[in-house]
């Protein structure tokens, strides 16, 4: 079974870096590099020569070691950085700022303090001219989505870290985004509230099918949730390789924890990146 | 060092003459008797440091002053620490504090000059006064915020609680408790110079008001470059005191934001 | 929990009241004539004697005009510079050096110039509280504004939120906890450089009545209004606490 084939109208075909553009690609990464100044004349090339399609509907995982330049491919990918050289393109259009086409959720969760629960879910779509009322039934709709009913008036301070990311994510999906940035948005959480979003998270993508680019270092994580595993090496930044995850959807991580399958991606996947320690 | 990072490093320096060269245009466009231009005033400088009496004044008003902050600062620090550790002596010192805050320090040398003359005793006292608060106030942010494990692994080494005090909060809390030196500094200078304007006897302020009164116009405005120097002076010279110091501690981010 | 309220306050009370009692004990004892040390039955009975004295009243209603125009053009001014220093570099160029020579100039010593310039009246006295109010809330700002984490405008402008707007719709309130802590540091500074420029030169308010009552050894007199602009500083410093943490509500630790 294909990967992207998860969807009744994808293609079957999958081999984005032939250079042939599938019909669906919701994001093309087109020979990017990025270089950043670090103190004086020199500099860091955090990615390089990244070349990437990714298509509609398909749930992408970016896994690597810390400083290999995953998070900064993201953020081209949002608007939020600009590449040094190459062009990211989004629907086929070259990305030149942030949109509301694609969401970010970050780690570190970013919501505005001085806005209550339900006034953080609203904002991008008042942001995006739709009535308050509107805006208050929808983020209402979608707080209930994620589990948070009856917390509307909750100052951010006063949710757990868990919750807090429930509210980023139903804050990000109000905007009806086509992509999902995720920025290790389950790092900063304990074990056990990780496992309950992921799964949360795989509920969601089920019914509402949005492309999602979910940056992590967790091998687990990234094997659990997507079609695609890309993995990358430090030093330059770069891909080395991309692994298609053949498991059936929806997924039960009770039942994959003992699949063989599931084991062997996880361990593959493993010995990629401790081979990528010689670059150190 | 780079083009760039020279003019950094002289960037005060272009702002001060900035600020001069808007003094001249502006004095020159008033163009009245009391409002001299900035060069006359230059030019006005050396007659004060050069003159003997002016000179002692001056340098006996620093005296005054030096004595003073040390003094607080030997007195604001420990008391500052221990409110910060200590629940009781902050509950006991804060509201005393909140209503000493407002009143203006140096508007207690007429009292204090009835109960103890117009002597060195009398300003040394305002001064104190005035440059306390900010520091207690400083130190006991600082000692207040240093974490309960950094004091629990000192008391597992067998620290007793004096040294612990010292060895741990003191430092600790040092970057914090040189921004209220910082300000306690600037406040001396001011509490010096405005106790000084009142009492009308001797010193920096005393110079400039008296030159005020007698219409030495381009006096007044060399005295207030005079003092504005030292305040400038001073600031510098324990900002680079304050650095190497607290080396460790995490210099202040000051890089525009990124959304322009 | 109430209990331990309770004895806080408490506890903040008897340095309070030791204090008075020593000022008393002091007279009782026939240590400091009441010449020199008015009894503070005394100095309180006046002080409410004369809140039905127009002269008194007109004296802090000319104290309380110089402090609020001063401060308040010293918080718009400040907030406005300090925004505009954290966003843009070319702003950021020029303020900088500036504050860095201005601020550390003891502003009080400026005040002769003032005078020359703008007159004895009014105008000298709000410049001279705006000069002293202005740099700890410009900093403030400005510290405030350039920490303000760059995922919270990502987020902004990934939800739409054109580029002009973030400065008000994220930096201004990510950035309000630290205006307001410039803002208190800067209301203590107007109400202790008004009460002074008064003392130095004025006709009217609060500072030029302790030192018409020094001049004429009414001790008495000297004492009520350094307790009025202490009280005043408390009511202006509590109003300001009670607009803080209405603002601040959603942020931690307040």
């Amino acid at each position: 079974m294909q990967v992207v084939s998860l969807r009744s109208d994808a293609h079957a075909e999958s081999e984005p870096l032939s250079g042939r553009k599938p019909a669906s690609a919701m994001i093309e990464i087109d020979h990017v590099s990025q270089r950043f100044q670090t103190s004086g004349k020199q500099s860091h090339l955090a990615l390089s020569d990244i070349n990437l399609t990714i298509e509609d509907g398909a749930f992408v995982s970016i896994l690597g070691p810390s400083g290999c330049g995953k998070s900064t491919l993201l953020y081209i990918v949002g608007g939020f950085v600009q590449p040094t050289d190459g062009v990211a393109k989004v629907k086929g259009k070259a990305i030149t700022g942030p949109g509301p086409d694609r969401g970010p959720v970050f780690q570190e969760f970013a919501l505005f303090p001085w806005k209550n629960v339900l006034g953080n879910v609203m904002y991008g779509m008042r942001q995006q001219g739709m009535k308050k009322s509107e805006a208050d039934a929808r983020g209402r709709k979608l707080l209930e989505m994620v589990g948070l009913k009856g917390y509307e008036n909750f100052y951010p301070k006063e949710l757990s870290g868990g919750m807090k990311q429930r509210v980023a994510i139903a804050r990000t999906l109000a905007y009806d985004p086509a992509v999902l940035l995720m920025d290790e948005p389950f790092g900063a959480l304990d074990a056990h509230t990780r496992t309950r979003l992921q799964n949360d998270l795989l509920d969601i993508w089920d019914t509402q099918r949005k492309t999602v680019l979910f940056v992590t270092h967790s091998v687990e994580e990234a094997v659990y949730l997507s079609d695609k595993v890309i993995v990358m090496s430090r030093s330059p930044g770069s891909i080395k390789e991309i692994v298609d995850i053949d498991l059936p959807r929806p997924r039960k991580r009770a039942d994959l924890l003992l699949d063989a399958r599931f084991q062997k991606y996880i361990v593959d996947i493993e010995k990629m990146i401790d081979d990528g320690k010689d670059h150190l | 060092m780079t083009v760039r990072g020279v003019l950094k490093t002289l960037s005060p320096l272009f702002a001060c003459i900035g600020l001069l060269c808007v003094w001249q245009i502006a004095s020159l466009r008033l163009d009245t008797e009391s409002f001299p231009t900035a060069l006359e005033s230059i030019k006005a400088i050396p007659s004060i440091l050069g003159d003997k009496g002016s000179l002692l004044n001056i340098l006996d008003s620093i005296r005054r002053m030096t004595i003073g902050l040390v003094l607080a600062v030997m007195f604001a620090i420990p008391l500052g620490l221990l409110m910060g550790r200590i629940k009781a002596v902050a509950a006991f010192f804060n509201p005393l504090m909140m209503i000493i805050y407002p009143v203006p320090k140096a508007a207690l040398m007429p009292i204090i000059m009835l109960w103890m003359g117009v002597g060195d005793v009398s300003k040394i006292l305002v001064i104190f006064l005035g440059v306390s608060l900010p520091i207690i106030y400083h130190a006991f942010q600082g000692s207040k915020a240093v974490e309960e494990k950094m004091l629990w692994s000192g008391a597992a080494m067998g620290m007793s609680a004096p040294m612990r005090m010292l060895r741990i909060v003191l430092p600790a809390a040092l970057p914090e408790i040189l921004t209220g030196c910082r300000t306690g500094l600037v406040l001396a200078l001011i509490t010096m110079i405005t106790s000084e304007m009142i009492a009308r006897q001797s010193g920096a302020g005393n110079i400039l008001f008296n030159s005020l009164d007698m219409a030495q116009y381009d006096t007044v405005f060399a005295m207030i470059l005079i003092i504005g120097a030292m305040g400038i002076i001073f600031d510098a010279a324990f900002e680079k005191l304050r650095l190497s110091l607290v080396r460790w501690s995490q210099p202040r981010d000051d890089m525009p934001l990124s959304f322009t | 929990m109430n209990q331990e309220r309770i004895n806080s306050v408490l506890l903040g009370i008897t340095p309070i009241v030791l204090f008075i009692a020593l000022w008393q004990s002091l007279i009782s004892f026939g240590f400091a004539p009441t010449s020199l040390l008015p009894p503070p039955g005394a100095v309180f009975g006046k002080l409410a004697k004369d809140f039905f004295n127009g002269d008194f009243l007109h004296d802090i209603a000319a104290t309380l005009i110089r402090l609020f125009a001063g401060f308040g053009i010293a918080v718009v001014v400040g907030v406005f510079i300090g925004l505009a220093a954290a966003v843009s570099p070319a702003v950021n160029a020029v303020v900088k050096p500036l504050v860095r020579v201005l601020a550390p100039i003891p502003k009080i010593a400026l005040y002769p110039a003032l005078l020359l310039i703008l007159g004895f009246d009014h105008a000298s006295k709000i410049t001279l509280v705006t000069a002293d109010a202005l740099f700890p809330i410009l900093l403030s700002t400005y510290y405030g504004a350039s920490m303000v984490e760059q995922k919270l405008i990502w987020s902004a402008m990934a939800a739409g939120t054109p580029r002009w707007q973030i400065l008000f719709k994220v930096v201004l309130p990510a950035a309000m906890p630290s205006i307001l802590t410039g803002c208190r540091i800067g209301l203590v500074i107007s109400c202790i450089v008004v009460f002074l420029a008064e003392m130095i030169t004025s006709t009217d308010g609060l500072g030029h009545m302790l030192v018409q009552a020094a001049r004429t050894f009414q001790t008495v007199d000297m004492f009520v209004p350094l307790i009025m602009i202490s009280m005043l500083g408390l009511i202006l410093n509590s109003l300001l606490h009670w607009l803080r943490s209405y603002l601040l509500r959603g942020f931690p630790e307040v």
